[in-house]
């Protein structure tokens, strides 16, 4: 890619935190009450909100770009890691960048959660070299 | 003018490497990995030839001056390839940055709609729900620490599979979506029923 059109990238992934950041919170994914509501299947409102994301991004997807990059291969860590994450999500009501936006509406103890986070990654990065070898195949901008 | 050739910040963002919150962590808690990555990746990229003419002398030395017809193939380019953990067109540093502005979102839009405040706990819900008290912290860290594990182990999060990979039916991503939702779903369930 060429540098200058790296930089609008990286300005963009600025912009685009910061609007990640807003709507979350704004939604409400970083209040616990309305992620159990949704978790239960008491109110499926974020649900939906999610549904019509993913719904818009493919849109946009499929119709701006013709040679479409495949994703990674289906591997064993897939199954077992997505446990471990859905348990995790449940019990502290994080996904990756929630505790971030809990921490910017107030929320402190999401510190602690934040450092579990870290910790994780850094326990999984040499278990996965000593024991599993899993090609997970990461995904990133 | 064709679309597909429109080089913009936000046709990359669309249809390049799907975007992920946990891999940006990934890279800032492993800053010194991605930081060594990143340099290797530069000094590559920078004089191919140099690199080409290393490989060859090094070829040479093993298999002779003739080298066997052995072909020596150009460095590897960042972000070509969407499949590899290692390559990536963002920096740590920029990772950092859309950690951080997710950050300050967040903040400006509890300020906005007046739900800022500072709080020592998760909320009457999370009290009511999962535990209170001095279990607190404790759990957080062991949700973390699952999520952490887990997000790494399947190769992304609600983001990267749940909104990137979801929205170009990458299977990958529907199966880590379908297990991860589904076991958020049973396990808050069984947190409801115990309660």
């Amino acid at each position: 890619m060429h540098a200058t059109n790296q930089l609008r990238v990286h300005g963009f992934v600025d912009l685009f935190g910061l609007a990640l950041g807003a709507s979350l919170g704004m939604i409400g994914f970083g209040d616990f009450a309305e992620l159990n509501a949704m978790f239960t299947l008491q109110d499926l409102r974020m649900l939906f909100t999610f549904m019509g994301a993913v719904a818009v991004a493919g849109a946009l997807f499929y119709t701006f770009t013709k040679d479409r990059p495949k994703g990674p291969p289906i591997h064993r860590g897939i199954v077992p890691g997505a446990v471990l994450f859905g348990t995790g999500w449940a019990i502290s009501g994080g996904c990756p960048s929630i505790p971030i936006v809990q921490l910017g509406t107030g929320y402190l103890p999401a510190l602690m959660t934040m450092a579990g986070i870290a910790t994780g990654m850094r326990a999984y990065r040499k278990l996965n070299a000593r024991y599993s070898h899993f090609d997970t195949g990461a995904c990133s901008i | 003018m064709h679309w597909h050739s429109v080089r913009s910040p936000f046709y990359h963002l669309l249809v390049g490497r799907r975007f992920g919150v946990s891999s940006a962590w990934e890279r800032v808690v492993h800053w010194k990995v991605a930081r060594e990555t990143e340099r290797s990746d530069q000094t590559l990229t920078a004089a191919p030839d140099d690199f080409q003419a290393a490989l060859m002398a090094a070829t040479q030395s093993q298999f002779g001056a003739s080298g066997g017809g052995v072909a020596v193939s150009s460095p590897p380019r960042s972000g070509g390839g969407e499949h590899s953990p290692t390559t990536n067109s963002t920096p740590y540093d920029r990772q950092c940055h859309s950690l951080v502005t997710i950050l300050l979102g967040a903040f400006g839009a509890a300020l906005i709609n007046g739900r800022f405040k500072i709080a020592g706990d998760m909320g009457p819900a999370f009290a009511d729900i999962v535990v209170d008290g001095p279990l607190l912290w404790p759990n957080l860290f062991v949700g973390g620490v699952l999520v952490g594990i887990g997000t790494r182990m399947a190769g992304g999060c609600s983001s990267g599979h749940g909104m990137s990979g979801c929205s170009r039916l990458q299977p990958v991503s529907l199966v880590a979506t379908s297990v991860f939702f589904g076991t958020a779903v049973a396990v808050s369930s069984l947190l409801l029923w115990v309660i």
